[in-house]
């Protein structure tokens, strides 16, 4: 009769036993997998986060964040020094303003919504209270508002910007759908139109429009994708600054490190030269919170994979000591009619691994199902502390930060698990360890059974 | 030919040192039946022991056909073990899932046989000690005390060793399947030649021996 099949028929003597040892194993080999496909998604997640959102600064005034706050402007002054920061590869500079229909001939092709009139009205009621008296018509507005406030009208934004391509919302460049793209250090009265506001006004590359009393010309049409920015009017900085009178005045600038492990050092050095200036902030930062919630899951999962490592060890080693001690008589008689160490320890090896390759694969399978749900809940259930700290500075703010977020934000959902061959291999690779650790110990509990113990009288 | 040189073998436990056998010299001619008797504790079972090679002894030399097996190393021990010995239990120690079959050809697999001869010979054997061919097909828990030590005798004498050493192999037989069992071993001694030291309790199977040795407190008396 064939040794092997002789092996293998006989870790099935016990078939509860066999099985409950199965399931366990198969449970932490499950187990292993999923943590294993967890932590490499992370990871591969957190790599991505950080290359993506690695060397860009955002400076704005102090107090300021989009449309909203107070403060002033920063000065021309205070972009050199900027400029002048080691390690800034570039800067860009942008000077936001928002047109309301006295200010141009265009149509807003924002809608207000809800959200936005409640807005519209506040800030209307403020500034009728700031000019309350200075004229008739003022006042006369002003003591209606307080029963019947004015329909708000939607507004059309201007951004002014040493360089259009930091409009993206991807990062990449600008997207132009006809025309092309304007210089942002001119001061020519040239405008990029988004495809919404283009839609909505019927332009066209060369059409002109009326912004500010002056005629600015139509060079190129954009489309992001966010209806927020194809809502608006690119301009050169200069001329967004002549055109709302505030010379030398940019509303937020970016600042571009010459490389990701710089940007805490730039922040750092920005910090001093602006003191309370400005507020100062970079997607690195906020990512690094992400990234470090993204890390302790990463480091989560890699304790799950040696925790069930170490439980699929034990859970064979417990179970072929068990084994070994239960059969210790028939050890000793194999050994004394001339049965080889190695002859019984195979015999024990062979029951171990077909114990353990049962249970890798039904645990492999096991895995494969249910990695992807526990990735899912994983990452989620860190991550709604996450989101909640993003959404509740999300609302006041608009432009660049609030964009930034939702692109960190959307990044975040997006850990998919993949179970990668090289996953699967470190995986099989770990059960081996387990049946070589299961093995090995009661290996050399069998070498020491001494033959002699058969002639005892039991 | 069998010569025991003033063996000793002493065991140290939990209570101290026991010395199980002290000084023990004697001599079997090969193809010889011998038994060994004495009370409970006198050391019977640690000389067969020392003889099959399952243990070392503390001092002394044991020489099987010139060979001091007390000098062997582990691996070679187990090969003696293997080719050289047969070992008859009292409590047969068959190994319990295989076949009457299957366990005189594990034995023939330990001693070197290749797997093509070994069902014909295992079942030559097993003819030879009475069990018929159905027999041979069952488990032991399935065969009589009889009929299990007879398979042991077989299992013993697979590999035609020099010596077979049996420890109260009718211990736990009736009296009257106990002589059968003891007729075979007899037969078996003459027609292969075999050397056998049987231990016993029954003074009337001692008395059919060759020789008889006593043991009394780990020495050999009279
Ligand atoms: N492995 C051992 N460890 C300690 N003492 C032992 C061991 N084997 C045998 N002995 C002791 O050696 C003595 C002889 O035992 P044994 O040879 O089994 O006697 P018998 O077979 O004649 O009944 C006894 O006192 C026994 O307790
Ligand atoms: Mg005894």
């Amino acid at each position: 009769m064939n040794v092997v099949s002789r092996d293998i028929k006989n870790a099935f003597r016990s078939p509860m036993r066999s099985g409950a040892i199965i399931l366990m194993l198969a449970i932490s080999i499950g187990l292993i997998l999923s943590m294993l496909v967890a932590r490499t998604s992370v990871n591969s997640k957190i790599d991505e986060v950080k290359s993506k959102t690695g060397i860009n600064i955002t400076i704005s005034p102090a107090g300021v964040m989009g449309f909203s706050g107070g403060g002033n402007a920063l000065t021309s002054d205070q972009l050199a020094t900027i400029v002048k920061t080691v390690h800034v590869a570039s800067t860009s500079a942008t000077l936001s303003d928002q047109m309301s229909t006295s200010d141009t001939n265009l149509t807003a092709s924002l809608e207000l919504g809800n959200f936005g009139a409640r807005q519209m009205r506040f800030e209307s009621a403020s500034s009728a209270t700031t000019n309350g008296g200075s004229t008739a018509t003022s006042n006369a507005t002003s003591a209606d508002s307080i029963d019947t406030r004015p329909a708000p009208t939607p507004r059309t934004t201007v951004t002014g910007t040493t360089n259009p391509n930091s409009i993206s919302t991807d990062g990449s460049d600008l997207t132009l759908t006809s025309g092309a793209t304007i210089d942002g250090n001119s001061s020519a009265l040239i405008a990029l139109v988004g495809s919404d506001l283009v839609a909505k006004n019927n332009l066209t590359v060369g059409s002109t429009f009326t912004a500010y009393e002056k005629t600015i010309t139509v060079k190129g049409i954009f489309k992001t994708g966010n209806k927020f920015q194809d809502s608006g009017i690119i301009m050169p900085l200069a001329t967004a600054q002549t055109l709302t009178s505030q010379t030398g005045a940019v509303s937020s600038v970016t600042a571009t490190v010459d490389s990701s492990d710089n940007v805490s050092a730039v922040i750092t050095s920005l910090k001093t030269a602006l003191s309370d200036k400005a507020d100062i902030t970079s997607q690195a930062e906020v990512a690094a919170a992400s990234v470090s919630s993204l890390q302790s899951i990463s480091s989560l999962a890699l304790a799950g994979v040696i925790g069930a490592t170490v439980a699929g060890a034990v859970i064979v080693l417990l179970a072929m000591v068990m084994i070994v001690r239960e059969r210790r008589h028939k050890i000793g008689v194999i050994k004394a009619i001339g049965g080889t160490n190695r002859k019984v320890i195979g015999q024990f090896v062979t029951e171990a691994l077909t114990l353990t390759v049962i249970g890798a694969i039904v645990g492999l399978a096991l895995g494969v199902l249910v990695s992807g749900p526990m990735t899912n809940s994983l990452v989620s259930s860190s991550q709604s502390n996450t989101s909640y700290s993003t959404s509740t500075t999300r609302g006041g703010m608009g432009g660049e930060m609030a964009r930034g977020f939702n692109r960190i934000g959307s990044n975040f959902t997006q850990v998919t698990s993949s179970i990668t061959p090289q996953v699967f291999i470190i995986a099989i690779g770990i059960t081996l360890v387990i049946a070589v650790i299961g093995s090995a110990v009661p290996a050399w509990f069998i070498a020491r059974i001494r033959p002699a113990e058969v002639l005892r009288s039991e | 030919m069998l010569t025991v040189k003033n063996l000793t073998k002493s065991f140290t436990d939990a209570s101290g040192v026991v010395t199980a056998l002290k000084d023990v010299s004697l001599t079997v001619k090969t193809g010889e039946f011998a038994s060994i008797i004495g009370k409970s504790g006198s050391g019977k079972s640690t000389l067969l022991s020392m003889l099959g090679a399952l243990d070392i002894p503390t001092s002394g030399s044991i020489e099987v056909d010139g060979v001091d097996i007390a000098k062997l190393s582990a691996s070679q021990q187990t090969a003696y073990r293997a080719k050289k010995i047969g070992f008859v239990f009292q409590y047969y120690n068959l190994i319990p899932n295989l076949t009457a079959l299957e366990n005189v050809t594990l034995a023939l697999e330990f001693g070197g046989m290749p797997a093509s001869k070994r069902k014909a010979r295992a079942e030559q054997l097993l003819d030879s000690v009475g069990l018929t061919a159905k027999e041979q097909l069952r488990k032991p828990s399935r065969l009589s005390g009889g009929q299990q030590q007879r398979v042991s005798i077989a299992r013993a004498l697979a590999n035609q060793p020099a010596i077979v050493l049996a420890d109260e192999p009718t211990g736990n037989l009736d009296s009257e399947t106990g002589k059968k069992i003891f007729d075979l071993l007899h037969k078996l001694s003459r027609s292969e030649n075999t050397t056998i030291l049987a231990v016993t309790h029954d003074m009337d199977i001692a008395g059919k021996t060759d020789r008889t040795f006593k043991l009394k407190d780990g020495k050999i008396v009279a």
